[in-house]
């Protein structure tokens, strides 16, 4: 009896593909079990997808319908990948061998632009499922706010959701969402509750995080299962709140969830979770291996975005470099680095790449802004060298003497700042400041304005700014005065 | 944005990660800056979270080495 239902189901699924020309009343009238395989924040991990291949294979030789579903910012934390010439395509690629179901959007998923997240929809063999967002059709950005499966004869609805935290939009420079709207999740799934009584199994896919998970648990217990991202929470298995499943994994695919729901009469009656430790499993995917071997065997690696006239010879030609670079992108008055985040000295004329770049940048920092006043500016810079060995940051917009106590520059006596026209600098004056995330951290900001991170990589600006340039020529330049 | 580290306050840049705040509890408490490689960070409820989480405002976390 079950395999001629599931023949039947089988039947329906030809007839009416992901069964949205089927929405009639079918319901499962037999008990069975649907196996969802999730992750989250995978954030570019191609390393762990072979063997997160070899575990959905295992489990679709048990069940030929295993889902496997995305939670989101699948993207964003792995050059390979995020650099690659068509951005994301290596993950697009292997999701697409591996045979996911769908994907939500995580905020990461729009770190490319509306191009570039238009062009990754369009190469994915499955749909993103996001219901809070609202594209200009110029874009061409197509998703779906629900999608209906039809799985051995059990309707299943998933409806997916992403985070709009920051000020109204995801957490990704604004520049990238232009022409997007977001509503607040909680009103969007309230205009989507009547699918509660058009499916068997009602699937929330968020991306909003593990707190804001557990409060729609709380209101809206209509949601069998919520398949959650972006707190990078490590749920051991799943928790159960208010009746509601939620399941959700640590960043970079070092494990992923087995859910199983038992569904009997067109109800779920049974639910439960477990982790699959990914990073240690013993089994890899061949075919998924040589795709991961091919993608990072890049030659964008190799890609020249500028031509160094001439050579540049110390940590602090770079240095001004990627102030220089910093400045430019954002329009801030001042740009500084922590000496240490410079990571070789010298660099010949001729060729600057995208390999030079992430070696001269290999933190996966980002960029910060602070409006801060000239003094506030100054006991920074002071702060920021008192944990570096390396020396004092370089900077861009101005420029610094600093006066140190002894030879081993382990205290600073006095600091000086002049502005580009060789001026002391306002010290009273408000200055847009920006600097990468480790330097900002370390600076011990003294005021209120604690600064907002702009959602892209220090490296991905210099890569932008050489690109743009097309020639540099740092020979010789300062920006410090050291005395002893 | 204020975020707690180990029941303690510390300011961050709106934005910031785990990682972000746990370098400035560790900066302000004059601890060596090597510990962040051996941390395991914890969210208000006990489940481990990745370092490169996202905080939000008033977010409470843990880290032991």
């Amino acid at each position: 009896m079950k395999k001629c239902l599931s023949i039947i189901a089988a039947a329906l699924m030809v007839l009416g593909g992901t069964g949205k020309a089927l929405s009639q009343n079918i319901r499962a009238s037999y008990k069975t079990d649907i196996n969802i395989v999730s992750v989250n924040d995978v954030h570019a991990a191609i390393e762990n997808m072979p063997k997160m291949a070899a575990i959905v294979d295992s489990l679709r030789a048990i069940d030929k319908d295993l889902l496997v579903i995305s939670a989101g910012d699948n993207r964003t934390g792995n050059p390979i990948n995020d650099i690659s010439e068509d951005a994301s395509y290596p993950m697009v690629a292997l999701m697409n061998q591996i045979g996911f179901l769908c994907s939500t959007f995580g905020n990461h998923e729009f770190d490319s632009g509306q191009e570039g997240l238009a062009r990754n929809i369009n190469e994915s063999n499955f749909p993103y499922i996001c219901a809070n967002i609202f594209a200009d059709e110029e874009l061409g950005i197509h998703t779906v706010p629900y999608q209906f499966y039809y799985v051995k004869g059990v309707k299943i609805c998933i409806l997916g959701v992403v985070e709009a935290e920051f000020n109204g939009i995801p957490s990704t420079h604004p520049n990238n969402v232009k022409g997007m709207k977001f509503e607040q999740v909680e009103e969007t799934i309230r205009k989507f509750l009547y699918l509660r009584n058009e499916c068997d199994v009602f699937i929330l896919l968020s991306h909003i995080g593990y707190d804001e998970d557990v409060k729609m648990a709380e209101k809206f217990p209509e949601f069998d299962l919520i398949i959650g991202g972006h707190s990078h929470t490590q749920i051991d298995g799943g928790e159960v709140h208010n009746g509601v499943l939620i399941t959700q994994n640590e960043n970079k695919l070092k494990k992923l969830t087995h859910t199983v729901l038992v569904v009997e009469n067109g109800k779920v009656t049974g639910k439960s979770a477990t982790n699959i430790n990914v990073k240690n499993y013993p089994k890899t995917s061949v075919a998924a291996k040589c795709l991961v071997d091919y993608f990072s065997d890049n030659p964008e690696f190799k890609r020249v975005l500028a031509q160094a006239e001439a050579p540049f010879s110390s940590y602090e030609e770079l240095g001004i470099m990627m102030c220089d670079a910093l400045k430019d992108f954002s329009g801030a008055d001042i740009a500084y680095c922590n000496a240490g985040g410079v990571r070789y000295e010298d660099h010949p004329a001729g060729d600057f790449t995208v390999n030079d770049v992430l070696r001269l940048d290999p933190f996966g920092n980002t960029a910060v802004v602070v409006n801060v006043t000239g003094k506030e500016l100054h006991d920074m810079l002071i702060a920021c060298k008192s944990v570096d060995d390396h020396g004092f940051p370089f900077s861009s917009g101005m420029s610094c003497e600093v006066t140190y106590t002894d030879k081993n520059r382990s205290g600073i006596k006095e600091l000086k700042l002049f502005g580009p026209d060789g001026k002391p600098l306002n010290l009273n004056k408000k200055y847009k400041v920006i600097a990468n995330s480790y330097a900002i951290i370390t600076s011990d900001i003294p005021g209120d304005d604690q600064g907002e991170d702009l959602s892209i990589g220090t490296a991905d600006v210099l890569m932008k700014y050489l690109e743009k340039m097309k020639k540099v020529n740092y020979q010789g330049r300062k920006c410090l005065k050291e005395n002893f | 944005m204020i975020v707690k580290v180990n029941k303690e306050e510390v300011r961050i840049f709106k934005g910031a990660t785990a990682k972000h705040a746990i370098l400035r509890y560790i900066l302000k408490k004059k601890m060596e800056v090597s510990a962040l490689d051996e941390m395991k960070v914890f969210d208000s409820q006990g489940h481990k979270i990745g370092d490169d989480a996202p905080l939000k405002e008033g977010q409470s976390i843990t880290f032991k080495i």
